[in-house]
């Protein structure tokens, strides 16, 4: 349950300004190591990524990595692709966009997250769904999920279970159903309530708040939409008559991620083409200098492979 | 040194055996068929000179010398007619009575034997001859030092005389350990007698029962012939009586099987209703263990039991259990439960 879960211990943070410092840190980090070992002519500070560029490139990716789920087929059930968004947040959380490239990443917490929530798909069938590649291209593709499948793991430091909203919020609706007859209709409130949690998908909320957190909100909002009075729900059904603190404690939490919610807009076009642009560079200049081919997952006795200096890299266009 | 001409692989790992540093491997082959195998197939050893080997020859016994290399039966027979030659491969001067059949797979294993043998004949001190435990594993040191060299043809000069000059030092030291030693053994000797002597006893016993056993029933029917023979009374009556005798008998044999001889030792020495007394157990006095009920903070409103979902009407919001479902023990309560049990868990804002 979300209350011992590693999620609560280890992925919950205070505020938006402790992950933006995080963040920080990240950017902060692959520039020094860059630094330390390139020491190359063409290198120089104003090559690196801003953290608000760095920023329009994560949300890009990240709306990506939306659209790969939801053209999947066989059709991914919602709890994947709440993961997959986590583990892709979680990520860059701790490290830099210029130092793994977004678009492999996304695809192999695709990938991890399909395995953990045991929607059983077979690697060839996962990259089958890269429609634009040729078959070699989705061997290769592949190949390079694999390479980072581990270094995943390993950034989101073995914390593999990723609660969503999408329950919190059936088991709401169930309890408003039984305990609530003020309300006529709960299930009127399902559409904007789903809609409300994937956006909060696509912000920070899922690392500042609680999934139950984040589906009550979902519903409450939908309610006011609605023009519907849900506070007796608080205080009668959820027992918080008497706990005055809790509740104002509540309320703030969840003007707190409306607003997160309305902060967020999508990357515009121009914007993502220059730091895309940038990124590819920074990437070409250290990614062949720094062997990071992992090479955990050939048996002994096989020779190992020659890391392939002529790389097709595929581009984002081969994604839908 | 003379060449061997290699006529078969197995002669070429007969080498490799020989000697006493291990060579690397010829072929990359080689190394992965036997990583580290010993060859104890019949066909793989064999002698040097005539090259036949166990499985030409089954009877075929393998002899070494002083020298450490191996000669079979026959070869030593031809080559040592005169009585003394020189080896065939080293060029040592050998005698013939300095054969023997050898024991191990390699001869250099058997040579050692032999040495170690005869040094420690000169160097027989036992371990309560020391003070300290130090001293004792010195000596054995140099007894091993001794031993290698003379295997290993290392400083054999040296040695040698080492040898001779401990010999002469600890003449007596020698000498009483060797009657110990012979003391010993003889007890040994003797107690192994005993045993054997008392099995072999036992053994007659038994079968001597078993002889009158045979006898007496035997005895038994030539009775009853000889009454058919000559009595008066009818056949049926003597058949009747022949065949209470008989129940008699063997009766009696059942009765002496079992009678166990009653002895008064267990088998490990024990008497038996000696009581051996135990220390008594300490007792641990310690709190009684109190059970508690786990307490989980939920950070939430509290979630109603499973069992009561269905009274208190959660259960008409759940999809109902079909009853492919319910066969596997799915129950909507079961749903139900956890979806309230996630919606509730970490609602309210943590303390502080």
């Amino acid at each position: 349950m979300f209350h011992n879960s590693s999620q609560k211990k280890y992925w919950i943070f205070k505020s938006e300004d402790e992950l933006e410092h995080m963040r920080c840190k990240a950017n902060q980090k692959f520039r020094n190591k860059a630094l330390e070992s390139g020491k190359k002519p063409g290198v120089s500070e104003s090559m690196f990524l801003q953290r608000h560029e760095e920023d329009v490139l994560f949300r890009h990716y990240e709306r990506r990595l939306l659209e790969f789920c939801n053209a999947f087929k066989p059709t991914m059930p919602k709890s994947v692709v709440g993961t997959a968004l986590m583990y892709f947040r979680r990520f860059y959380l701790s490290n830099s966009v210029m130092e793994y490239h977004p678009r492999i990443i996304m695809l192999t917490c695709t990938y991890l997250a399909c395995k953990v929530d045991e929607f059983n798909v077979s690697c060839t069938q996962f990259v089958g769904n890269l429609v634009q590649e040729t078959p070699a291209g989705q061997e290769r593709v592949l190949e390079q999920i694999l390479e980072y499948e581990l270094l995943l793991i390993q950034q989101l430091n073995f914390h593999l279970v990723v609660h969503n909203p999408y329950r919190p919020m059936e088991g709401l609706l169930i309890d408003l159903k039984t305990r609530y007859p003020t309300l006529e209709s709960p299930e009127s409130l399902r559409k904007t309530a789903d809609d409300f949690l994937t956006q909060a998908a696509m912000t920070d909320a899922g690392l500042l708040f609680s999934p139950s957190q984040i589906a009550l909100t979902a519903i409450l909002n939908s309610a006011s939409r609605a023009g519907l009075n849900m506070e007796s729900y608080l205080t009668q059904c959820l027992g918080l008559k008497e706990e005055k603190e809790t509740l104002s404690k509540m309320y703030d939490s969840m003007r707190r991620m409306k607003t997160l919610l309305k902060k967020y807009e999508p990357p515009k076009l121009e914007e993502v083409n220059i730091s895309k642009q940038r990124l590819e560079r920074i990437h070409a200049e250290f990614a062949s200098s720094s062997n990071k081919r992992k090479r955990g997952y050939e048996e002994d006795g096989h020779v190992a492979k020659e890391p392939r200096l002529v790389e097709e890299e595929w581009t984002d266009e081969d994604l839908i | 040194m003379k060449v061997i001409k290699f006529q078969h692989r197995s002669c070429f790992k007969w080498l490799l055996r020989g000697c006493s540093l291990p060579l690397p491997p010829k072929t990359g082959s080689e190394y992965y068929t036997r990583p580290n195998v010993v060859q104890t197939e019949m066909d793989e050893q064999g002698c040097p000179r005539c090259k036949t080997t166990k499985y030409r020859n089954p009877s075929l016994k393998l002899m070494v010398n002083v020298c450490g290399h191996t000669l079979c039966e026959n070869c030593v027979e031809m080559l040592f007619v005169r009585g003394s030659s020189n080896c065939v491969q080293c060029d040592t001067p050998l005698r013939k009575s300095n054969f023997r059949v050898q024991l191990f797979e390699d001869p250099t294993v058997d040579k050692e034997v032999e040495i170690r043998k005869k040094v420690l004949k000169i160097y027989n001190k036992r371990d309560f001859d020391f003070p300290s435990l130090r001293e004792y594993n010195d000596y054995l040191e140099q007894v091993e030092d001794i031993v290698y060299n003379l295997t290993n043809n290392v400083d054999v000069e040296n040695t040698k005389l080492r040898m001779e000059q401990y010999q002469r030092e600890n003449r007596d030291v020698i000498q009483r350990n060797k009657a110990k030693l012979t003391r010993e053994q003889e007890e040994l000797e003797e107690l192994l007698l005993q045993e054997q002597q008392s099995n072999e006893q036992r053994r007659l016993e038994v079968l001597q029962e078993e002889q009158r056993q045979l006898q007496a029933k035997r005895k038994n029917k030539q009775a009853l012939l000889d009454e058919l023979e000559q009595s008066q009374l009818p056949a049926t009556l003597l058949l009747a009586q022949h065949k209470v005798r008989a129940a008699q008998l063997e009766t009696q044999i059942e009765q002496q099987k079992q009678a166990v001889k009653p002895t008064s030792l267990f088998s490990t020495g024990i008497h038996m209703r000696q009581t051996v007394s135990l220390q008594p157990v300490t007792k641990i006095e310690d709190v009684l263990y109190h059970y508690r009920p786990l307490q989980v903070e939920t950070y939430g409103p509290p979630v109603p039991e499973l069992e009561q979902l269905g009274r208190l009407g959660y259960l008409n919001h759940v999809r109902a259990a079909v009853t492919q479902d319910t066969a596997g023990g799915y129950t909507s309560g079961l749903a139900c439960y956890r979806a309230i049990q996630d919606a509730f868990s970490g609602l309210f804002p943590l303390r502080g």
